[in-house]
C-alpha cells in the first residue's frame, strides 16, 4: 500500500517503509541515510500512555471547583464524590451552591435547596445528603455552623470532600 | 512455466495504529482529572426518631481537646471490661497521638467486635483536617457509622 502512495516519494518514505510493517522474514532493506525512526518503540510508549492514562480516567469529572488557596483534608479511606448539594468554606466565608450565606441564612438556604427537590421528585423521601467542602485547617466552630444548619434544615448525611491519600 | 510462491507474512500497517492512539491520549488528556477527590461520609442524627425507639448498640464516643489529648469512652456494651471504657490518650507535640489511637480503636474492637459507632465530638477549635484524620482511623478498623457532634 505504502510502496504506491505518496510517502514512497518522499523523504521518509524509505524510513517509514522499513519500519512501520512488520515483515519478520522479509528482505533486507538498504539502509537509508534520511532520519531513521522507529515506529514500533513509539508505538509501545503510546500504548504505556494509553494504559496509564485509562488507569487514572475517572468517569465522576470535575465535581468540585477547588479554588488555588483551598487545600483538602487528605484521607486514606475515601468513598467516590458523588454529586450533591455542595456548601463551602472559603476565605471563612459561607457557600450553598455558590451563593453565599451567613450562619443565620444558611438553614433557609438549605430549606429552599429541599423545596426544590421535593418539587421535582414529588413522593420520593427527600435524601438530606449534602457535600461540604472546606481548608484542611479550619476550625470546628466555623465547620459547626454548617453541621447546625444542615440539622436544623433535616441534611443527616454529610459528606466531606477529601483527597485521597 | 514456473509457478510465483505466495509469502505467508503477512503485514500490519502501524500508521493507522498510531493515529488511533494518539487521538486516545489527546482525549484522555484533556479529560484527566488529576486531583483525585472523594469524600468522608458522616451519617448524622436529626432528632427526627423517638429515644425509645433507637436500636441500643455498642458505641465510642471520642473526645477531642485542645491540647491533642484524645479521651474514649466505650458505651452500650458489656465485653469491654469496665475499667478499659474510659481511656485517655496523651498528645504528642501538641498533636493527637495517631498510632495509639489507632492501637487503642483495634484493641476495643477485638473486645467488642459490634462496635461499628463512632461519635466524635471536636471542640471550637480543633483543625477540620484532625477531625477526618480520626474518621480515616475508625474506618481504618472497620467502623462504618461515624458522627460528629455539634459545638
Amino acid at each position: 500500500m505504502i510502496s504506491e502512495g505518496v510517502l514512497n516519494q518522499s523523504l521518509l518514505g524509505g524510513v517509514i517503509q522499513n519500519h512501520s510493517i512488520l515483515n519478520p522474514h522479509g528482505e533486507q532493506h538498504k539502509r537509508n541515510l534520511a532520519l531513521d525512526l522507529l515506529l514500533t518503540a513509539l508505538i509501545d510508549a503510546f500504548s504505556i500512555l494509553v494504559i496509564f492514562l485509562l488507569m487514572s480516567f475517572s468517569s465522576t469529572g470535575d465535581i468540585l471547583f477547588i479554588s488555588k488557596n483551598m487545600e483538602l483534608p487528605k484521607a486514606k479511606l475515601a468513598d467516590a464524590l458523588e454529586r450533591n448539594p455542595i456548601i463551602k468554606i472559603d476565605e471563612g466565608k459561607l457557600f450553598v451552591e455558590d451563593k453565599e450565606v451567613t450562619a443565620d441564612t444558611i438553614t433557609e438556604s438549605l430549606l429552599d435547596l429541599r423545596k426544590t427537590y421535593t418539587d421535582l421528585h414529588p413522593g420520593e423521601a427527600f435524601p438530606g445528603i449534602a457535600t461540604i467542602q472546606a481548608d484542611r485547617r479550619i476550625k470546628y466552630e466555623l465547620l459547626n455552623q454548617i453541621i447546625l444548619g444542615m440539622n436544623q434544615a433535616g441534611y443527616s448525611d454529610i459528606k466531606f470532600a477529601v483527597t485521597s491519600k | 512455466m514456473r509457478n510465483k510462491k505466495k509469502h505467508l507474512d503477512f503485514e500490519v500497517n502501524l500508521i493507522p495504529c498510531i493515529d488511533l492512539l494518539s487521538v486516545c491520549i489527546c482525549f484522555l488528556l484533556l479529560t484527566a482529572v488529576w486531583l483525585n477527590v472523594g469524600s468522608m461520609n458522616v451519617k448524622q442524627a436529626i432528632g427526627g426518631q423517638a429515644q425509645a425507639d433507637t436500636v441500643k448498640s455498642p458505641l465510642v464516643w471520642i473526645r477531642m481537646t485542645a491540647t491533642g489529648d484524645v479521651n474514649l469512652e466505650v458505651q452500650e456494651t458489656n465485653n469491654v471490661p469496665v475499667a478499659q471504657r474510659k481511656i485517655h490518650l496523651d498528645q504528642v507535640n501538641n498533636q493527637v497521638n495517631w498510632e495509639q489511637l489507632e492501637t487503642t480503636v483495634a484493641s476495643l474492637r477485638v473486645l467488642e467486635p459490634a462496635l461499628n459507632t463512632g461519635l466524635i465530638l471536636p471542640v471550637a477549635t480543633t483543625a477540620y483536617e484532625d477531625i477526618i484524620a480520626v474518621m480515616d482511623k475508625l474506618k481504618k478498623n472497620g467502623m462504618t457509622d461515624l458522627g460528629v457532634s455539634p459545638l
